[in-house]
């Protein structure tokens, strides 16, 4: 199949308060894609990607992946369709007082056996497939620091070694680079294009800079709170439909 | 903390001082290593004594222990990490970036009863390095966190003591204070009884009880009250930031040691005291109470007293107000909410503590539930402590709501 | 009262029928104020008995009441109580959150007050015809008639007219506070009996006692004395500090183990959000609660019939706390760790017990250790005196030297000895503890 991913009619409301999260969001995502969500803050993106993977439960609709309904997914099958999708966060989500081999092998915990994960002993294999992956995001000698003790821009590099530990087909991104820098934001996509073209990796990223979006993204999905505004290339993004997603008083700022 | 106070006061550390902050860590680590050696060989000792020769534990050491232990320590820092040298954190390694081998460190081993022991090596150091560290080409350092391959826990030496030493303790522990499973087992069934009365509580006493909780209440509030009035002036005295000079140190040194000796010393204890002086009665508890209650705040007001941010109190010091000015403008906005947040944790204490200290005689809701319990009324006693619940529970609750609302 | 009309929004609904919403607090602010208002009420009279009545209450006594009896006071407090809560000065509103407005969010006349006031026991009187207007959603009878409506504070702050502050001793709440201060100083002063003439009529009596305890006879410190018993523990004040201590570290340690998963039973964030771990969660946060409030001492006593007198009954008194003191301690941290890192950990496709393991533990262990040091050094401190009730440790023998005062010779001197070990051995283990625990976190 060539769409790896199907979100169909998602829907999901906050009872406390009749807050609409997502109204009715339809989309697919071929393999091999870069696709952006973008949208200004409390538009449903955060929402979006976690609904995918039922961090948070939708009140209706259905997420296909890879042909299978993610959405009524029993927990031994959910946790199988996890280990398929990665997933990194604005906040890194690092576990701060370990050191930073054991975040990234907890990105294993999927695929190990429960016995040998409560002892904490992990694969040979998996510890030297660690180290790699963390010189592949090129922090190697940052392996057994605390997590804590490293920059913002390293620590998410630890959660996308963390990610590509699972060997994932897709692999989310939300809001990766709010808390960053620009020069260590785009280094952080870079991370992720290499990661796309080279292992072939689908990538759904959620931001909130147009520029970011347009230059990484192969594909662009707006949302305004909780529907899609746009679905489409990045060069088809003019002024008016810029005015469309991001509302009337606003205006692009170039970051270079 | 010698940091602290060298760096603000000299900018630049002469040599010999620096050579004495390093002896005394390590004089340190080796006390701390040889303490622990003959506290596990006493408790094991004790242990085995008592469990095999079905007697009276020998509880005591041959003379060669310490002799024993100290070349023991020696060996053990020389060789591996010690428990001192995880504590403190202190690492040997070689002076040219290696890691230390096997012959170098026996080699320090062997040069160290010559330079350590009879502390000619620590006094004949220079630069930080006795005879033994030159001897083998081995430094002390400080360990930073772990930043090479972790050897499995169970691999570590240190962990290996840290873990007899805590086994000594609980099977010391079980032996001096008596633990007996078969008792235990055994009384079950009696005990079934008082807990079955707990449940089935006597209610003609209840309007009794009432009375007596809210005698309890009030010894706890009184005590808080005048608790208060005097911790708060006690602890701008003995608040290091805030005493200074010649007749500041010595008031705030007298403060803190009288602080610490009657907080040390419990509400009860003091409650006896008092009720010598003065007949039994709700009188000496509070008194019990007020005393220990001072100590306490004192202690927590002058700890955030010493942590409160300097900048206000030198703006407003620097608009030229007086200094009881810059006292009621610059500190106490600051602390007015951790000073009642404080309060009320101390009033949860009190109410504690005032329901127990009229076993002694102290009055209360304490006294007559000893008096039920020592005439096995356990029906009358369940009603009792179901008002302390009840009314503890209350308090901490409401208390803990308005601390909340306080931060 | 200078009102100055503010309205944040251009465009309000005229009437809003008021919402029910939450019946809890309100139930509870009434209950609070009626409380409040009793507890003034038994001030009074004990106050009308100190003076009025002339009757010295003891404990043996009982309070006389008024002539009419409890009735009136009852119904009365209650009166007030409502009556304060339609006149929006109430202790129960303010601690609860709630505000009395008008529908319109604007402060009500003095007449809508009274007219609450009035229809308030209307309803109170039609109480079953109320539940099934609560029930259809239907504001209740008082709210209705009167156009007034106990709003959540957060909800309508901006919304109220804002009046100039005043400083906050002069305003009403303020004098309340501290009349209500002054007001439990005189009752307390008067129930435990406080009488300064008595303490430093008595002080010349007592210097003996001061003169003694201050030179401390360490003549059994390490010997056994055979009046108190016959083992090294219970007989010596060396052999009772270390029992104590090890008493304490054994109820620490047996505590800290129980507590540890009991914990996480304990804990909201764990329990997960279906109906039976929701009563596990109660049923152990009640446990807590109510283990916490009973000090040790007064297990002491059900223990030493249980397993005899002696250091083990006192062991095994100072477990029961510690298991409840910590369990509500290490749950409260279990609730108060960063969601990030699990969330993580469970997009990973791990287990929930994974989940705990690699996420939750690694953020608690360093708070876990320190809270239990902290109880350790409370244990001691509890452990000195459990012997009261027959628990063992150095309380033995601090107790039999001073209930032997007058018979043996330099008994207070012995106690000086004992209370000065005790100071020793405690504030040692105070320093260490806060220095460790600076250490850990």
């Amino acid at each position: 199949m060539d769409d790896l991913l199907v979100v169909e009619h998602l829907t999901k409301v906050y009872a406390r308060g009749d807050v609409l999260a997502l109204d009715d969001v339809s989309f697919s995502v071929k393999r091999g894609e870069f696709l952006v969500v973008i949208g200004l803050s409390g538009s449903g993106k955060s929402t979006l990607l976690r609904c995918i993977n039922r961090l948070i439960e939708p009140t209706a609709g259905r997420v296909l992946f890879d042909g299978i309904d993610v959405t009524t997914a029993s927990a031994k099958e959910l946790r199988e369709v996890r280990r398929q999708m990665a997933m990194i966060f604005q906040q890194f989500n690092l576990v701060k007082r370990s050191s930073v081999l054991t975040n990234v092998l907890s990105g294993r915990l999927g695929y190990i056996s429960p016995w040998l994960t409560a002892a904490h002993r992990f694969p040979r294999s998996d510890i030297q497939a660690a180290l790699a992956n963390l010189e592949r995001v090129g922090i190697p000698e940052q392996a057994y620091k605390r997590a804590d003790e490293l920059s913002g821009g390293q620590q998410q590099r630890v959660g996308i070694a963390r990610a590509l530990m699972q060997g994932p087909q897709l692999l989310m991104a939300d809001e990766p680079v709010a808390s960053l820098d620009p020069a260590t934001a785009n280094s952080i996509f870079r991370y992720l294009e290499e990661i796309n073209h080279q292992e072939g990796v689908t990538v759904l990223c959620s931001l909130h800079f147009l520029s970011l979006a347009r230059r990484y993204g192969t594909r662009i999905l707006a949302l305004k709170d909780g529907k899609i505004v746009f679905e489409g290339l990045p060069v088809e993004i003019d002024e008016i439909r810029f005015k469309e997603i991001y509302g009337e008083d606003a205006e692009e700022v170039e970051i270079r | 903390m010698e940091e602290r106070y060298y760096a603000g006061f000299m900018k630049k550390r002469p040599q010999f001082m620096s050579s004495l902050l390093e002896t005394r860590k390590r004089v340190t680590v080796f006390l701390v290593d040889v303490v622990a050696i003959l506290y596990v060989w006493l408790t094991a000792s004790y242990c085995l004594t008592m469990l095999f020769l079905h007697g009276e534990g020998v509880a005591g050491l041959p003379w060669w222990a310490i002799i024993v232990a100290v070349e023991a320590t020696a060996l053990w820092e020389n060789l591996g990490v010690s428990i001192g040298m995880k504590l403190l954190r202190v690492r040997l390694v070689a002076k040219d970036s290696g890691s230390p081998t096997l012959v170098r460190r026996l080699v320090r081993f062997l040069v160290w009863h010559v330079s350590g022991l009879p502390l000619i090596g620590i006094l004949a150091m220079s630069g930080g390095l006795a005879w033994h560290d030159r001897a083998s080409g081995l430094r002390v350092v400080r360990s930073e966190e772990v930043s090479r391959v972790r050897r499995p826990l169970y691999a570590q030496s240190w962990f290996i003591a840290v873990a007899l030493l805590v086994l000594a303790s609980i099977a010391t522990a079980m032996l001096v204070t008596g633990v007996n499973f078969r008792a235990f087992f055994s009384g079950a069934g009696k005990t079934a009884r008082i807990w079955a009365a707990f449940l089935r509580p006597d209610w003609s006493i209840l309007g009794d009880g009432i009375r007596l909780l809210l005698v309890t209440i009030f010894m706890a509030f009184m005590a808080t009250f005048f608790g208060v009035v005097l911790a708060v002036p006690l602890s701008f005295a003995a608040a290091r930031n805030l005493t200074g000079g010649w007749i500041g140190r010595p008031v705030y040194f007298l403060v803190r040691t009288t602080m610490s000796i009657i907080r040390s010393i419990e509400p009860i204890i003091w409650a006896i005291i008092f009720i010598v002086w003065i007949k039994v009665g709700a009188f000496p508890g509070v008194l019990a109470l007020f005393v220990h209650s001072v100590a306490d705040l004192t202690k927590l007001y002058s700890e955030r007293l010493e942590s409160i941010d300097p900048g206000p109190v030198e703006a407003i010091r620097a608009t030229g107000a007086t200094q009881l000015q810059v006292i009621l403008h610059g500190i106490v906005p600051q602390i007015v909410n951790p000073f009642l947040s404080f309060t009320l944790y101390r009033w949860d204490i009190n109410v504690r503590m005032a329901t127990i200290i009229g076993i002694v005689g102290g009055g209360g809701i304490g006294e007559r539930l000893y008096q039920y319990t020592s005439l096995w009324s356990w029906s009358k006693a369940g009603t009792m402590m179901l008002l302390i619940m009840l009314t503890v529970w209350v308090m901490d609750y409401g208390s803990a709501r308005l601390r909340e609302r306080l931060s | 009262m200078e009102k100055t009309r503010k309205r944040s929004r251009s465009a309000r609904p005229h009437r809003i029928w008021c919402a029910l919403g939450d019946l809890k607090p309100r139930a509870f602010a009434l209950l609070l104020d009626w409380a409040s208002w009793g507890y003034v009420a038994y001030g009074v009279i004990y106050l009308l008995n100190h003076y009025w009545y002339k009757v010295h209450v003891n404990y043996y006594g009982t309070l006389t009441v008024p002539s009419w009896g409890w009735l009136p006071i009852v119904l009365g407090t209650f009166e007030l109580a409502v009556l304060g809560q339609a006149a929006g000065q109430s202790l129960g509103l303010s601690l609860f959150g709630l505000k009395l407005l008008t529908t319109a969010r604007d402060y009500p006349r003095p007449a809508a007050r009274l007219g609450r006031f009035l229809w308030w026991h209307v309803s109170a009187l039609s109480f079953p015809i109320q539940s099934v207007r609560l029930v259809q959603g239907k504001s209740l009878l008082h709210d209705g008639m009167s156009g007034t409506c106990m709003f959540a504070l957060k909800e309508v702050k901006q919304d109220i007219p804002v009046r100039k502050p005043r400083r906050w001793y002069f305003s009403f709440r303020g004098l309340v506070g501290i009349g209500l201060i002054a007001f439990t100083f005189w009752v307390g002063w008067l129930t435990t009996k406080i009488d300064l003439g008595m303490l430093f009529g008595r002080a010349s009596r007592s210097v003996y006692l001061w003169k003694d305890l201050v030179r401390p006879s360490f003549e059994h410190f390490a010997t056994i004395d055979p009046r108190v018993g016959d083992t090294f523990w219970g007989a010596t004040i060396l052999g009772g500090l270390i029992q104590s201590i090890y008493m304490a570290l054994l109820a620490t340690l047996l505590g800290g183990v129980i507590a540890l998963p009991l914990s996480f039973l304990g804990a909201r964030n764990i329990m997960g959000f279906n109906a039976l771990g929701w009563i596990v969660y109660t049923v152990t946060r009640a446990f807590f609660n109510v283990f916490r409030s009973i000090e040790s001492i007064l297990w002491g006593v059900v223990f030493a019939v249980w397993v005899g007198f002696g250091a083990f009954a006192g062991v095994l008194a100072l477990t029961i706390h510690t298991i409840a003191a910590l369990g509500k301690l290490y749950s409260e941290q279990v609730e108060s760790i960063d969601p990030g890192p699990l969330e993580a950990i469970a997009a990973t496709g791990a287990r929930r017990w994974q989940v705990v393991l690699y996420g939750v533990v690694p953020q608690v262990v360093p708070s876990f250790l320190a809270f239990s040091l902290y109880r350790w050094d409370i244990n001691v401190r509890m452990s000195t005196v459990i012997a009261l009730v027959g628990g063992g440790g150095i309380g033995q023998i601090l107790f039999y030297y001073k209930n032997a005062v007058g018979l043996i010779k330099n008994s207070w001197n012995q106690v000086g000895a004992v209370v000065v070990c005790i100071v020793v051995v405690v504030w040692a283990l105070d320093y260490i503890s806060a220095r460790v625990r600076e250490r850990i976190t």
